[in-house]
């Protein structure tokens, strides 16, 4: 009966494999009349008063509370943002190629991180973002290419005392993540005031220091 | 152009006609670009949606007015009623079902009876489906009608930005127009109480515990 098993689509992958690259980019359209005279303008990111801690391809889904599941959001580039006077910090995260915002959100000490039950390149949290121009009560989940670039991140981890960041810190999901400030994004450890020039060793360190510094901005 | 139910804006918009077979992917590529999400659920669209896209490019924003037609000849509702003051058109296909490709020339002409001389891309969306039955190769219909064509993936973003991009392009003249980000305004601060706070760490525990939509593809490209 079925005693070998044809190894078929073989031949059709190499195929494939030549074929897609063959037509791309080319422009088979017709010569149409422009409807509209576009003029270069200024470009603004946005984010020219800041400093850039964190910069990482990742993929970000969001809660979608109605249907109990999760979405994605967009795949890019997450960025943690330090602005240069005010010593907030913020996400900011853009879908690749069509660069537009997919998360925007200040970070603040009430951030509450947490790895994903089943995905340990991944941890959620709560925010009221910004994205779409409008504040909106998210959960996010962000996932990382590999579980080594999630530790590295630190600030998507658990907190740390001293700024040295651990990846063995075991996170658990059932013990509930009682003093929101001792986790996360921001360090409650005193210690690590300081102003914006000194050297940090960590982000989990810096990220501590807008909390302190800028309390207006950080009204609880 | 003014619309029903839409609020006008002070940048260019266009209304863009998307159209094609049944279950071709037509919503699922509007969605992703909406909010991110891919829906793998098959829900036939009902006559017409009409969404707005914008994009911002280095000559400044721009909309697209989406109108995500009906596939299905059941629920057709006006059809070409919808092509009225097209601008550009997406017609759609699906690289893993024959049927959809060999209808591409009857969408293709109900549109130009309506929409003449306006920019066109044809989308063979799915093409991250192992085993296609529209090779690229077998793909000519463009060259007949002098169409652009994308081989797209609205389950893994490939090539998801060109057909914007090039309608974008087309309807301003400008082979170099390319997207540019957007600004990301300073998010405004927020209160949070106490309560608040508590009810969301335990949605973010219920939450957790969901698992992710996709677990397997890990390239970020």
């Amino acid at each position: 009966m079925a005693s070998s098993t044809e190894p078929r689509h073989e031949e059709e992958k190499e195929e494939e494999a030549t074929e897609t690259t063959a037509a791309e980019d080319e422009d088979t359209g017709a010569q149409v009349a422009p409807i509209v005279k576009l003029q270069q303008v200024a470009i603004s990111t946005g984010e020219e008063n800041e400093d850039v801690l964190l910069d990482l391809k990742a993929k970000l889904y969001r809660f979608d509370r109605e249907g109990n599941l999760w979405k994605e959001r967009g795949v890019g580039t997450v960025k943690l943002l330090k602005h240069k006077e005010s010593s907030k910090v913020r996400l900011v995260m853009r879908q690749s190629k069509t660069l537009k915002i997919c998360a925007n959100h200040l970070v603040l000490p009430s951030i509450s991180m947490q790895e994903h039950a089943g995905n340990d390149k991944s941890c959620v949290w709560h925010a009221t973002d910004f994205a779409d121009g409008e504040l909106k009560e998210e959960l996010f989940c962000i996932r990382f290419p590999s579980v080594e670039i999630m530790a590295s991140t630190g600030a998507f981890r658990n907190d740390t005392q001293k700024g040295a960041l651990k990846l063995d810190r075991p996170l658990s999901i059932n013990s509930k993540p009682k003093s929101s400030h001792s986790s996360s994004f921001s360090s409650p450890s005193s210690s690590c005031k300081s102003k914006p020039s000194v050297r940090h060793n960590s982000i989990g360190s810096l990220l501590g220091v807008p909390a302190k510094d800028d309390a207006s901005g950080l009204s609880l | 152009m003014a619309l029903p139910n839409q609020q006008t804006v002070d940048y260019p918009s266009f209304k863009l006609v998307i159209v094609g077979d049944g279950g071709t992917g037509k919503t699922t590529f509007v969605k992703r670009h909406l909010t991110g999400e891919f829906e793998k659920k098959y829900e036939p669209t009902i006559g017409v949606e009409v969404h707005p896209l914008d994009f911002f490019t280095n000559c400044g924003k721009i909309r697209f007015y989406c109108w995500d037609t009906a596939g299905q000849e059941k629920f057709g509702g006006l059809r070409d009623g919808y092509y009225i003051h097209g601008q550009c058109a997406i017609i759609m296909f699906d690289v893993t079902a024959r049927l959809t490709y060999k209808n591409v020339p009857t969408w293709h002409r109900d549109l130009c009876r309506v929409c003449e001389n306006i920019p066109i891309v044809l989308c063979g969306n799915k093409v991250d489906v192992k085993n296609r039955q529209v090779k690229a190769k077998q793909v000519t219909f463009h060259r007949k009608k002098n169409l652009q064509y994308y081989e797209i993936s609205a389950k893994s973003n490939y090539n998801f930005e060109k057909p914007f991009l090039y309608l974008a392009r087309k309807l301003a003249g400008d082979p170099n127009l390319h997207f540019v980000e957007s600004p990301a305004l300073a998010p405004p601060e927020v209160q949070i109480d106490i309560a608040a706070q508590q009810l969301h760490e335990a949605e973010l525990i219920a939450a957790a515990a969901q698992p992710l939509p996709d677990d397997d593809d890990d390239a970020f490209d």
